[in-house]
């Protein structure tokens, strides 16, 4: 368990500069999710954690020391791939400890720590099969067992879970949360999914173009985003953003609306609208309306509400819940 | 593929299945040009040495000398055969133990995709572009006594004059030198194309382990590139059964005939001296033992590189 702290991290590939300049702090014990669309950096910034790559410039901290020109294995973290990376010439057991061996561990706590392990993530059984023999599930449960064996202070996970199908994925989401508790150390995590990061987060950290738009906690973000970028990537389906001429105000360069803050009537509203495609997904139900001369806006309604495509709503959006950002899409003064 | 569910129905089923489902026909159209070939390349001419090499024939007229087993008999105990047996034998050795760590070594230096590493993949894969006599006429010259490059190194050292490849305790090595020279390239490329499909996820996973370098290379790269290590051996040993065109320019087998291989015999023994029925024999012979090896090999090796 250590904190992890980035101080004005760049990094450069030839000429291309993916990450500009960049601190970040991760608490110690924290989960912290890094997300960020696609090319944004993520992987790079774990692999400079991981000590896979070099920062071109600034230091990596970790549990408060220098470990910028450290070797990968001596900064005491380990790394989940996405492509779970186990050996497929060696058995399960012998992927898990392989670490072990090379640190020359005596057997007998070899032993006990895959054993533990094994036992931590439901592997017992499976210890003497090659990883072809597994499903993805089981192979990615060994990926964190070998994680787990070497005891890090800092995990490391670069999205993690992406190969699963999605109940497989719930399940995994929950299992890592356990682990985070049980285990008590700092996670670092990479993810692409929404859900991912805003339940297993206690700090997520949005990124764009190399960037830290914003740190905080899960709701956070989505109660108070502090971008335009940051607005418009939390929360799903995503909030609506619109220019300020729509609600009036001309001060204002975009306006920010989620679809679950808009209230929809058949007979008088703001935004008189026309539904053009209705999504009933059960517990909700999801409308894309056209407002006529403000663009499109996604509503979100109870699932017991019936409507059909072509129907006339009025919306209003919630004055409390609007978000409002400047031109340079920051986020301005609350309204009151 | 027949999948287990195909085994499961019932032979009537099975057959309508593989009836209409194209296989057959696929059969039936593409089978007959292969065997048709095989049949005329491959086994009429094996089936035709075989029957030569009961026979005392000089390649004129019809053979009607007919002699048993004669020429075997001659074959296994002339001793030159056994020189030109051990001579391949020692081939097959260098060949698992110098040439294939040796291309291992240098792919593994190279393997990854840069410029300069392509560059110096061509000028590794080289020798092995080159045809065989060109190969050994270019070593003649490095070897001659009077004007080679050795002849030189000879000289620098004060040694007086060396010819190498006439020297019988020496010409052999000469020649393994060539050939280690002329296929090592071709090890290379298998193994770099193998290394290059090791996914570095894995490599960069065994650094965070803590591997150094040479523990990667031993654990989780050597180990993931078997499959085409077997291979490769597989085509050193079965090259090595078929050795002739470098051997021919640089010594033509001698001196004293110690440096032949087993096709050079066959080529000395049988085709220059117009013992076609012998000549049959030593190719009969050296068929069975490629075919032992080979089957042997598949037995052992290749199974288990793929379970
Ligand atoms: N070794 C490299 N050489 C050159 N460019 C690289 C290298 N690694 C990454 N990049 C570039 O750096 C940028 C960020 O890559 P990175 O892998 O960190 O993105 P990411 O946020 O993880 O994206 P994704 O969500 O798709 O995984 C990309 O534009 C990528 O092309
Ligand atoms: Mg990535």
């Amino acid at each position: 368990m250590a904190e992890v702290r980035l101080e004005s991290i760049s990094k450069s590939f030839g000429g291309l500069t993916v990450l500009p300049d960049l601190d970040l702090t991760v608490p110690e014990g924290s989960f912290t999710v890094l997300v960020g669309p696609s090319g944004c950096g993520k992987s790079t910034l774990l692999r400079i954690i991981s000590g896979l790559e070099m920062p071109t410039a600034g230091t990596v901290r970790i549990g408060g020391q220098d470990v910028t020109f450290d070797e990968p294995s001596k900064r005491g973290i380990s790394m989940v791939f996405q492509s779970y990376a186990l050996y497929p010439h060696m058995t399960v057991a012998q992927n898990i400890d392989f670490g072990l061996r090379l640190a020359k561990v005596p057997a007998a706590e070899r032993q006990t720590r895959v054993a533990e392990a094994a036992r931590i993530l439901a592997l017992t059984d499976y210890l003497d099969r090659k990883p072809s023999q597994l499903s993805g599930g089981q192979r990615q449960r060994v990926a964190i067992g070998r994680s787990i064996v070497r005891q890090p202070k800092v995990f490391l996970f670069d999205e993690p879970l992406s190969n699963l199908d999605a109940a497989l994925r719930t399940q995994m989401r929950v299992e890592l949360a356990q682990l985070h508790q049980s285990l008590d150390a700092t996670m670092i995590y990479v993810t692409h999914d929404q859900v991912e990061a805003m339940t297993l987060a206690d700090q997520i950290v949005v990124m764009n173009a190399g960037r830290i738009e914003q740190v905080g906690a899960p709701m956070d973000l989505y109660d108070r985003p502090q971008t335009a970028f940051v607005a418009g990537f939390i929360g799903s389906p995503k909030m609506n953003l619109l220019p300020g001429t729509a609600i009036g105000r001309d001060d204002v360069a975009t306006m920010g609306i989620r679809p679950e803050h808009i209230a929809v009537s058949d007979d008088t509203g703001y935004w008189p609208a026309t539904a053009q495609v209705v999504e009933t997904l059960g517990a909700d139900t999801v409308v894309h309306a056209h407002v006529a001369g403000t663009g499109d806006v996604t509503v979100r309604l109870p699932g017991d509400r019936r409507l059909r495509a072509g129907e006339t709503l009025f919306l209003t959006p919630e004055r409390r819940h609007l978000h409002l950002f400047d031109a340079d899409g920051h986020r301005m003064q609350d309204p009151a | 593929m027949t999948t287990a569910a195909d085994r499961r129905m019932p032979a009537s089923v099975r057959m309508r299945r593989a009836l209409t489902n194209g296989r057959v026909t696929a059969v039936l159209i593409m089978l007959p040009p292969a065997l048709i070939l095989f049949t005329f390349f491959v086994m009429l001419p094996l089936g035709e040495s075989a029957w030569f090499s009961f026979f005392n024939w000089n390649g004129y007229g019809a053979p009607s000398n007919f002699v048993g087993l004669e020429n075997y008999d001659r074959i296994l105990n002339h001793s030159v055969f056994h020189i030109a047996v051990g001579n391949t034998v020692k081939i097959v050795v260098i060949s698992l133990i110098v040439q294939m760590p040796l291309a291992m070594l240098l792919a593994l230096l190279i393997y990854k995709k840069t410029p300069t590493n392509a560059v110096f993949r061509l000028i590794f894969f080289l020798p092995y572009i080159l045809a065989e006599v060109a190969a050994g006429l270019i070593w003649s010259f490095v070897f001659d006594g009077n004007y080679g490059v050795t002849a030189s190194i000879a000289g620098g050292l004060g040694m007086g004059n060396v010819f190498i490849l006439s020297d019988p305790d020496w010409a052999f090595a000469a020649i393994m030198t060539v050939i280690v020279w002329k296929y090592f390239g071709f090890h290379m490329m298998i193994y770099i194309a193998a290394l290059q499909s090791v996914p570095q996820d894995q490599i960069e996973a065994a650094r965070i382990e803590g591997a150094r370098r040479l523990q990667v290379i031993r654990y989780v790269q050597i180990p993931a590139i078997k499959p085409a290590i077997v291979v490769s051996a597989f085509f050193a040993i079965i090259g090595a059964l078929q050795v002739f065109d470098v051997i021919i320019p640089l010594t033509n087998g001698g001196p004293s005939n110690q440096t032949h291989t087993i096709v050079t015999y066959l080529y000395t023994f049988g085709l220059t001296r117009l013992n076609i029925g012998f000549g049959s024999a030593v190719g009969v012979i050296l068929f069975v033992g490629a075919v032992t090896v080979a089957l042997f090999y598949q037995r052992i090796f290749m199974k288990r590189a793929q379970g």
